[in-house]
């Protein structure tokens, strides 16, 4: 049996504390410039096309940096910020009002792709699920994230990004851990459908027989 | 289902996510492993399922950022906003995590 990776190390950095390489307080822009990458990379998940997502992430980076005095050194700033960036996220979609097919996708069964993995379309001798993730782009797997339901999306985004545990997926939400795990379990579980979609809208796997099959 | 060691294959299964995520406790992740290692279907779910996780975190991780991204953001701070742009951003409180 493959062991299992060690879970990375969780960022103790002086700049995740606030602080810069020489013990002063931190700017907000020097914050700001080591977690932007991560940020936008949250920012792709949670939103249709990278054009929403940079636009997501300035209005979270405004909100963040007029709220600044409030953010307490010593603290998480990452978190700090990806929870203004979430909550931002949840704002602009209840202003759109946009309702995904939730009830259709929380219908998802378990194991999913596992049920089709003779569709999945392996070489003899390959794992079918490394054979879909090595066909699908980053961008069809961003779609498919991005698809999931908002509070779902934000849970598998930080979990899937950042590999946070449970607890700490649960500081940055603002939730119990309880809510976190089952966000996760469901959100994943409906990753799962929307990647078939995804694969089957690119032509990457099933047919005929799998259209008939998926439900 | 068959019963393989002291967990069975649904007690395995219901541990699955967590197993993936390394949340179990010590006990039970010997347990899971211990079913893993002896039942071929419950490994292959396993296989299946890590693969998928595995997949999915690299590919979202080869996102980058576009260029200038961070100068566009920080010079755009001190520009005026449109009125009435409001919302809850909990921005006013600590983080934890």
């Amino acid at each position: 049996m493959e062991p299992l990776e060690p879970r990375a190390e969780e960022d103790l950095s002086i700049q995740a504390a606030g602080l810069a390489a020489d013990g002063r307080a931190a700017t907000f822009e020097e914050l700001f410039e080591q977690v932007a990458g991560g940020a936008y990379r949250l920012a792709v998940t949670l939103t249709r096309n990278r054009s929403e997502a940079e636009d997501l992430l300035q209005e979270a980076a405004l909100s963040a940096y007029r709220s600044f005095a409030s953010f307490a050194r010593g603290t998480n700033f990452k978190a700090w910020l990806y929870r203004i960036l979430i909550n931002r996220h949840y704002y602009k979609h209840r202003q759109k009002g946009s309702r995904p097919a939730t009830v259709e996708l929380e219908d998802t069964p378990e194991l999913y792709l596992y049920a089709r993995r003779d569709q999945l379309g392996a070489a003899t001798g390959e794992d079918p699920a490394a054979s879909l993730m090595r066909k699908m782009t980053a961008e069809q797997v961003r779609r498919a994230v991005a698809s999931l339901p908002p509070e779902y999306g934000a849970a598998v985004s930080l979990f899937f990004l950042e590999e946070l545990p449970y607890e700490a997926v649960a500081g940055v939400l603002g939730c119990p851990v309880g809510t976190v795990r089952s966000r996760l379990h469901r959100g994943r579980r409906m990753l799962q459908k929307l990647l078939w979609q995804m694969a089957l809208e690119a032509g990457l796997v099933g047919g005929p027989q799998a259209r008939e099959a998926t439900v | 289902m068959k019963t393989r060691g002291r967990l069975t294959c649904e007690e395995t299964f219901r541990r699955l996510d967590r197993y993936l995520d390394r949340t179990l406790s010590e006990r039970e992740l010997r347990e899971v492993e211990a079913h893993l290692e002896a039942c071929v279907a419950c490994a292959s779910e396993y296989r299946f399922e890590k693969h998928i996780v595995e997949g999915v975190r690299t590919k979202l991780r080869r996102i980058e950022s576009p260029p200038g991204l961070v100068e566009r953001i920080l010079g755009r701070l001190g520009e005026p906003t449109p009125s009435g742009d409001g919302g809850d951003d909990g921005a006013g409180g600590p983080a934890t995590g």
